[in-house]
């Protein structure tokens, strides 16, 4: 079959599907039965007149009338259908209609998946570090009110704060490596549950659907801690910017918890505004691969010149990275070897909580 | 698929596209939550708040806020808050103040900044609250809640005790400059020779937050607050200088804003 031929196939199917799925509006012209208020008779009163129906013609409820309008023996005719129109099932306008609440999700979850991309993950309450990045999270709704989730976040941006730098530049203090160590990813597999949906109005205009949101997970994530900050560096008279450097850490085991808003338009889009409590290990002794031993033979040799494939370092040492001229900086990598050294000789450790805000998009299917 | 399907396939993904959209539309209401628990419009509220310090660097804060508003319509409220904050300094400034003392190798320094720390405070601002909702907690449970934005300014009493310049050296090596009776206690100390300064400052604060109604009046309301003031410290100071009691430094030229961010839990009664 033709590509063209296949896809005309395929609208002709949508149409059909967006027919079925898409109920008819209820009619806003049609009296709608409503229950009448419940209120004790007085003693002389006389009894209540039987209403007269304006129609012959029997009202039809729609499918998703609540429950209060079903008994048929308390049913009573109102007079202007215009207050009577239905929202999501209910007469919205009608004062004796006590349930005005949600009476049912107009867009089930159960068996659908949902990628959800969050363009944006900041961040906020870093105190010697500061992480931007983006993320993408997987999920699929097993029930209603539950579903499995991978998430993976990429942080483009970790460096240690502003805060932190100004504490070395001005009274000689900074964080324990452990505490200012940085994420630069993480992957994880969860649940996600949501326990309570409503609804919304903008200034009485559109109304929206939303759940809140529960989520948890564990998984892995990669750590690196900054180095040597940027500096300036001075070569024959020339100045060159040195990038800032960081030193990889190894891969932490990695948790979660987190919660937020899931704001649906349309039966296949959301929005979700989420915070997330990413909280990893964090021991720092291996910068690069190069413990403490490590770091003091590549000190020793680089004093007197020694090849370093020759010092019998551990498996894992990168000393590579601690050799060797930069051309474009013109900065000697062996200058790094004693920050190195100043990282892993008081051994670190710490749990990190990483509190970020998430932004994103839903596509569910 | 060739080059010269691609067209073909776009105009129909795009028509695709069109439809499903179309159908979206017509799921979702033109109508809004009409009925709402209770409508404080024209109506006169008081409330009460406490703020946490949602992150603490060298100062932390707990707000105790009365304030008054007017609701002038459903979505728009003016309202006035008043309160004092209890405020200290956190961990870490303590332990950047007693080491500080025995460094020998930063002699002349600029002062920490975001150190002043807020206290008596007035603000008058509006909150806008365009967004009305219902909550499903339970099966017949609902809870109605309003979202809302608040801005405003107002003044506040500012203290600022220093970390850096101790007017008095009880014992270097201990970082001790209080009167201390016990050297290991801090809290033996009635009299503190950091240096202290004060000022009134205008201050500028933004919330974003929910107020969820319990029955009618009644109401309890989740925020987090930013409270902005200008930053002032010096630099260029010399140790020699104030310890010997005598002015050193200058202004900072380009101090920059404080921001107190704050975690607001409160009730709110509804006349």
């Amino acid at each position: 079959m033709r590509p063209t031929a296949f896809l005309a196939v395929l609208l002709s199917a949508s149409l059909a599907s967006a027919q079925e799925e898409t109920p008819a509006p209820p009619s806003e012209t049609a009296p709608i039965p409503v229950k009448p208020e419940l209120k004790p008779p007085a003693p002389d009163a006389p009894p209540p007149p039987v209403p007269e129906p304006l129609d012959t013609q029997a009202p039809v409820p729609p499918q998703d009338a609540p429950l209060a309008t079903s008994g048929e023996s308390e049913l009573r005719p109102v007079a202007d259908p215009n207050e009577q129109r239905l929202v999501n099932g209910a007469p919205l306008h009608n004062p004796n209609v006590a349930v005005h609440v949600v009476q049912k999700k107009r867009f089930a979850d159960e068996g659908r998946h949902e990628f959800t991309l969050y363009p944006v993950v900041a961040q906020v309450n870093g105190r010697f570090t500061e992480h931007a990045g983006s993320a993408l999270h997987y999920t699929y709704h097993l029930q209603e009110n539950f579903g499995l989730q991978l998430s993976s976040t990429y942080n483009w941006y970790s460096n240690e704060s502003l805060f932190n730098l100004e504490l070395i530049d001005k009274v000689r203090e900074q964080a324990q490596a452990a505490s200012a160590l940085l994420l630069v990813w993480g992957a994880q597999a969860g649940v996600e549950v949501t326990p309570l949906y409503g609804k919304f109005a903008f200034y009485d205009n559109h109304l929206l659907q939303f759940s809140l949101v529960l989520n948890g997970g564990a998984g892995i994530g990669s750590t690196r801690v900054l180095v040597r900050p940027e500096v300036s560096n001075q070569v024959d008279g020339e100045s060159f910017t040195v990038p800032a450097r960081f030193g990889d850490t190894g891969t932490k085991f990695l948790g979660s918890v987190g919660g937020g808003f899931r704001v649906q338009f349309g039966d296949s889009m959301a929005l979700r505004l989420e915070v997330r409590d990413l909280v990893y290990t964090a021991r720092v002794d291996r910068v690069d691969g190069c413990n403490l031993q490590d770091f003091q033979k590549l000190e020793d040799a680089r004093g007197s010149g020694q090849d370093f494939s020759q010092l019998g370092l551990t498996g894992g040492c990168q000393y590579k990275k601690f050799d060797g001229v930069d051309p474009k900086t013109r900065k000697n990598y062996r200058e790094d070897i004693v920050l190195g050294k100043d990282l892993v000789s008081n051994p670190s450790s710490d749990v990190l909580n990483n509190l970020s805000f998430y932004g994103g998009f839903s596509f569910l299917f | 698929m060739n080059a010269r399907h691609l067209p073909r396939f776009v105009s129909l993904a795009l028509v695709l596209t069109a439809l499903s959209a179309s159908a979206q539309e017509q799921v979702l209401d033109p109508a809004a939550v009409r009925h709402r628990l209770f409508s404080p419009e024209q109506r006169l509220e008081a409330s009460f708040t406490v703020g946490l310090p949602a992150r603490e660097y060298l100062t932390a804060h707990y707000n105790l806020n009365a304030g008054l508003a007017y609701n002038f319509f459903n979505t728009l409220a003016l309202e006035a808050r008043a309160g004092y904050a209890l405020s200290r300094h956190t961990g870490l400034a303590r332990s950047i103040s007693e080491s500080f003392l025995a460094r020998e190798d930063k002699k002349i320094t600029d002062e920490l900044e975001d150190m002043w720390e807020m206290n008596l405070h007035g603000v008058v601002g509006a909150r806008w609250a365009p967004i009305y909702g219902k909550l499903s907690l339970l099966a017949d449970e609902t809870a109605h809640f309003q979202a809302y934005l608040w801005a405003g300014g107002g003044l506040a009493s500012l203290r600022r005790q220093s970390v850096i310049q101790c007017t008095q050296v009880v014992n270097r090596d201990l970082g001790i400059c209080d009167n201390r009776t016990d050297p290991n206690n801090g809290l033996t100390a009635t009299q503190s020779f950091w240096r202290v300064d004060t000022r009134m400052a205008p201050v500028a604060t933004g919330a974003v937050g929910f107020r969820f109604f319990l029955s009618n009046g009644h109401a309890v309301r989740f925020e987090l607050r930013d409270w902005v003031f200008t930053d002032e410290y010096r630099v260029n100071v010399e140790r020699e200088l104030w310890e010997q009691g005598r002015e050193s430094g200058t202004p900072a030229p380009n101090p920059g804003l404080t921001h107190l961010v704050q975690f607001d839990l409160g009730y709110s009664f509804i006349f």
